[in-house]
């Protein structure tokens, strides 16, 4: 399969809106977690989370649209307009049955869901907002941003958990190598932190609960982890083949040309503990890619941070590697703004499109001591390193493996 | 207070469009664009706001300001 273009970014996150910002605040290793204050989650066992506060000052939404969507799609919308800009396109001057969108999302839209139940247990039918029905479901930003731009062409939501949004951007690659489409715009998009997302996350049991020092929580691949912290926002590219990118004079950021997907296949919730499928999935992407290993200069973590996950994660990388796995820079930045779910992903590729962009590979905050030794682990601050060829790891529930191969672009 | 102005203002305030997009001789659908949904909850919020009972028959994207005020004045005057 030939490989994608990527032609603009566009991140909405805790760590910043706009990819200058969120570089800025990753390059730094600063952490955006901290205690909910959107509701009193006090009283939940993890009460903690990357959030983003002033989305309406980032937005040309009109207020009559905002009413009748939930903020996943508020988020998928400023992170197409982002990624639109960035890839200096106006979609006026596109044919809109040529343009697709492909989105992960794991969730779906609950602060709009769970208010107009509340309201339809409360007042009856007639309390319920009839944009209730469009605004809560995972596929509705994919519908959202359809309707915003006028695109027609053809377009998914992969709903994968956590691998959601890695999977989305995979299924475009394939989409735009069968040249049906000219552009498509793919990541994804969460908002986990509502009072009934958030109870789903802490029934799921791998949050952590140092809820008393919220940026010292998520710490993957520390021996000292519990569990990950969850965050909110959106992670949208620019999608475009090779030539037609040549053919406008654009250069690609960054491009697609790897990836693959591989299922544990063993229980309803937990990850195999030998990594295998996920070893797989990582072997299957180079070989997409016709890439080796030697070639490879970073990778990006998935990085729950319990010690199912990750060491599965860490036994994959040893068995695919081997001695060179002791010298590939890999770290997980998301421990700096929390874990994105099904938007986690497409933000992880975005972070390593910009540590290409800048040689930098960016750290992982808070492991001071590796439970699993045997990886060269980016600690405390970001290194130098140039990265040409780089692997994205995103796992969901039940064992899910998805892998992407991305390469430095010429921008 | 005046029902035209009633009307006007409860739709203003639900559809969160601006008072002078709302012509009074003018379909819904032509002077702001109304979709289906959003007809479903102005009839709503217009039953609410004046006690009486609309269908979603009598008042739709055609309905001008001037006809859904003579529908509300005949069911307010029975």
């Amino acid at each position: 399969m030939d490989k994608i273009a990527i032609t603009g970014l566009g991140i909405v996150s805790p760590s910043g809106i706009d990819k200058r910002q969120f570089w800025a605040n990753i390059k730094a290793g600063r952490s955006f977690i901290k205690e909910i204050t959107r509701f009193d989650a006090s009283k939940y066992p993890a009460h903690i989370a990357g959030q983003i506060d002033e989305l309406n000052k980032y937005s040309n939404i009109s207020e009559r649209l905002l009413k009748k969507i939930d903020a996943f799609s508020h988020m998928a919308l400023i992170a197409s307009e982002l990624a639109l800009k960035d890839a200096g396109i106006d979609i006026k001057n596109e044919d809109p049955n040529l343009v697709g969108i492909f989105l992960g999302n794991a969730i779906g839209g609950w602060l709009y869901a769970e208010t107009e139940l509340r309201d339809l247990y409360l007042e009856g039918r007639e309390g319920v907002s009839p944009y209730m029905a469009s605004a809560w479901f995972p596929a509705a930003p994919q519908g959202q941003v359809s309707i915003y731009y006028g695109i027609k062409g053809f377009s998914k939501t992969v709903v994968a958990d956590r691998a959601s949004s890695l999977m989305a951007l995979g299924y475009a690659r394939k989409v735009l190598n069968k040249n049906k489409l000219n552009l498509i715009l793919s990541g994804g998009m969460e908002a986990p932190v509502t009072p009934y997302a958030l109870l789903c996350c802490n029934t799921y049991g791998s949050l952590s609960k140092n809820n008393a020092h919220p940026q010292n929580a998520y710490r993957p691949f520390d021996k000292r982890r519990d569990g990950c912290v969850i965050g909110e926002g959106a992670g949208i590219v620019v999608l475009e083949g090779v030539a037609r990118v040549n053919k406008r004079g654009a250069k690609p950021l960054a491009y697609i040309s790897g990836y693959a997907a591989t299922c544990d296949g063993a229980d309803r919730i937990n990850c195999s503990s030998d990594g295998k499928e996920l070893a797989r999935a990582i072997k299957l992407a180079l070989s997409d890619a016709r890439a080796n290993i030697d070639e490879i200069d970073y990778i990006s973590l998935d990085g729950l941070a319990t010690d199912l996950w990750d060491d599965s994660e860490v036994k994959a990388i040893k068995s695919v590697f081997g001695a060179r796995a002791r010298e590939i820079p890999v770290s997980c930045p998301k421990s700096m703004f929390g874990n994105l779910l099904g938007a986690s992903g497409a933000v992880d590729m975005i972070t390593t499109i910009l540590a290409m962009e800048h040689s930098l590979a960016p750290a992982t905050l808070n492991l001071d001591e590796p439970a699993a030794a045997g990886l060269n682990y980016i600690t405390k601050e970001a290194k130098e390193y140039k990265i040409n060829k780089a692997l994205v790891i995103s796992r969901g529930r039940g064992g899910i493996n998805s892998v992407l191969l991305v390469e430095k672009g010429e921008k | 207070m005046e029902t035209k102005q009633k009307i006007k203002e409860v739709l203003v305030n639900l559809l969160k469009v601006k008072p002078e997009e709302l012509k009074d001789s003018v379909a819904l659908q032509e002077s702001i664009g109304v979709d289906s949904t959003e007809m479903v909850e102005s009839v709503i919020a217009l039953e609410k706001a004046f006690g009486v009972k609309l269908s979603p028959k009598e008042i739709t994207k055609s309905s001008s300001i001037d006809e859904i005020e003579k529908i509300i004045q005949a069911k307010l005057a029975k």
